[in-house]
């Protein structure tokens, strides 16, 4: 059996985000200082440190120096995350919708596959949506069916880490702090690149209520 | 006890009970249609104020406090009404406890009781009413005010409360307890009443609304985070399909790469199976047999082209070599031939000083044997001198070959 620092270790080194979703233990273990301290000392050896996001809701390993080498896996991974941040928007924004809460995504959140494939079965726009997303490369669905789009999609998001699916006999999937994470990324995107996305929005949804 | 209230009331209720119906389709829909019950019964139901017509041309409606009565005993959460007038209540239970003083001082017993009683029903209403409030915040905080469904509709929802939260401070504020306290005297039914039971109640109170309150913030704060992602997703989309060529700058090209950008790259892989592991022999086995479908690589094409350049090699010697032994043989089968008699091929080897391996040396008298034509085969008479062997039968072991003349 592996100790908790081991497990928080392999974790952080497989390139995980560890969230109160993914593994409670972990999360809890990397809360207090003490053991953030002996995390960070063994991953030193190999270049790393410990580093949070979202409001330390998420922890990852991020290089301690940046070299040649590093910077040639950050600008890899980087170009990863922008070609999937249209995909991923388009989904989050599809499921709000169509489970109609309102409520973007966040940590813990569960998402019952059956009950979203229901209403996008109702609703030919919604079907449409989630033709485009599957068809995105980051999905690379060729399949015609809704049913093996959804699948697929969600399928991917698991592997991905931004689902996970506590039960593997149920088609219940909870939403990870990677989601959270996303949206520090966007943030950051928008404030970087000063796109002021809320205005835009803001703007956009006025224009349509005047008319 | 007065009879004719008594009367009136089991009449109250009784209707109540029969119209049922009715009174659940008014709570629920807000008013009723009228059409479809019978004059006589809206009539009746009108005089014993169960129901009221706000205005003329107006549907009928439940009468408020029919209505608060069935929020309140159905816990249902439509029920958001904070009746925060404590200021009021404060002042009769003061102007109860002064006529219970006045009643008592002057030998009044009977009345006394009676204002006492009284003013133990406001006390507890006054404790009820504020633990029911705090409830009632409570579980609009605990479901998150699910009974909406847009952010906004919850944004709304949570000043509304807040502003109640704060209300009901601001009345709790005006329990005065050394006021109290000199009112009581030294009267322990009063003492009991107005500081005991009272102080506990609003310590409680206070206490989880502050707690509410803080809650509420949090709540607040959540929502309009949620309204605020919201806006990003579809403002990101609306730029996106303003502007499609639109890719952010690489950020961990910058000198600074930004610490959201830096995640390091996964240099963990699973561990190997070790199957010198004696100890982990019985979940290997069990990973073997829930396999239920091998993919081995199919085998590469060899290629045609020799790898090494190809060298002549020397073979004569070899060649050599087997024909000094096909040469010994032949001279053996001359010799036999020369002598005449039945010579054993080990005992003609020793006599020549043969160097080759005795083994080979017997294949090789077969093999020459054999190798004759059918001819001269006639000539000569072979015996294999040898024995079973102990162990494997049909198996017949050679030691030694005797060659004669026929």
């Amino acid at each position: 059996m592996n100790s908790p620092l081991g497990r928080v270790l392999e974790s952080l080194l497989s390139g995980q985000f560890i969230c109160q979703t993914t593994d409670e233990d972990s999360y809890r273990f990397l809360k207090s200082s003490e053991n953030q301290q002996q995390v960070e000392a063994q991953l030193a050896i190999m270049n790393r440190r410990l580093a949070t996001a979202a409001e330390e809701q998420v922890f990852f390993a991020a290089y301690a120096d940046i070299g040649e080498s590093e910077r040639d896996q950050l600008s890899k991974q980087f170009e990863d995350i922008s070609n999937h941040l249209m995909p991923l928007v388009e989904w989050m924004l599809l499921v709000q919708e169509a489970l109609n809460k309102d409520l973007s995504l966040s940590q813990g959140m569960n998402l019952r596959l059956a009950e979203l494939q229901t209403v996008i079965e109702d609703t030919p726009a919604y079907a449409e949506q989630l033709n485009k997303i599957s068809r995105y490369a980051m999905f690379g669905s060729k399949a015609a069916e809704l049913d093996a789009q959804l699948k697929l999609v969600f399928k991917r998001l698991v592997e991905l880490g931004y689902l996970v699916r506590p039960n593997q006999d149920k088609q219940i999937y909870t939403v990870t702090g990677k989601i959270d994470y996303l949206f520090d990324v966007i943030k950051f995107i928008d404030e970087t690149e000063q796109l002021s996305l809320a205005q835009q929005a803001e703007d956009a949804m006025s224009q349509t209520n005047l008319i | 006890m007065n009879h004719n209230l008594q009367k009136a009331g089991a009449t109250l209720l009784n209707a109540l009970s029969r119209h049922s119906d009715l009174v659940m389709q008014a709570y629920f829909s807000g008013a009723i249609d009228e059409s479809e019950y019978s004059p006589k019964v809206i009539k009746s139901l009108i005089d014993l104020k169960i129901m009221w017509r706000p205005e003329n041309e107006r549907g009928l409606r439940l009468r408020p406090a029919l209505r608060t009565l069935l929020e309140e005993s159905l816990q249902d959460e439509s029920n958001r009404q904070i009746d925060a007038n404590i200021g009021s209540s404060l002042a009769s239970l003061s102007t109860l406890a002064e006529h219970y003083k006045e009643s008592l001082s002057h030998g009044r017993y009977r009345e006394a009781e009676s204002h006492l009683s009284d003013l133990t029903e406001r006390v507890y209403s006054l404790t009820d009413m504020l633990a029911t409030n705090v409830r009632l915040i409570w579980q609009r905080i605990s479901n998150e005010f699910g009974y909406v469904s847009t952010v906004d509709a919850k944004i709304r929802e949570n000043e509304l409360a807040q502003s109640q939260v704060s209300e009901l401070l601001n009345q709790l504020s005006l329990f005065q307890f050394d006021q109290l306290s000199l009112i009581a005297g030294s009267h322990r039914e009063l003492r009991t009443l107005l500081v005991v039971t009272l102080q506990s109640s609003f310590a409680h109170c206070t206490q989880e609304l502050s707690l509410a309150q803080s809650k509420l913030i949090d709540l607040l704060g959540r929502f309009r985070e949620f309204k605020g992602r919201t806006r990003l997703l579809k403002g990101f989309v609306l730029h996106m399909e303003q502007k499609p060529d639109f890719a952010p700058q690489n950020y961990s090209k910058l000198s600074q790469v930004p610490s959201l950008f830096n995640v390091s790259g996964a240099v963990i892989k699973p561990a190997s199976i070790d199957v010198n592991r004696v100890e982990q022999e019985h979940e290997l086995l069990s990973l073997v047999q829930s396999m239920k479908h091998i993919n081995r690589n199919k085998q590469a094409v060899r290629s045609v082209s020799n790898t090494g350049p190809l060298v002549m090699q020397d073979s004569v010697a070899v060649a050599l070599e087997e024909s000094r032994l096909k040469a010994a043989v032949e001279t053996f089968f001359c010799d036999v031939i020369d002598a005449g008699q039945n010579v054993t091929a080990l005992d003609y080897y020793e006599q020549k000083g043969l160097d080759f391996d005795k083994e080979v040396w017997l294949y090789q008298i077969i093999g020459g044997y054999h190798g004759l034509t059918e001819q001269d085969k006639a000539y000569f008479a072979v015996e294999t001198i040898g024995e079973p062997d102990p162990q494997f039968n049909g198996n017949y072991v050679i030691r030694d070959i005797e060659l004669g003349l026929r």
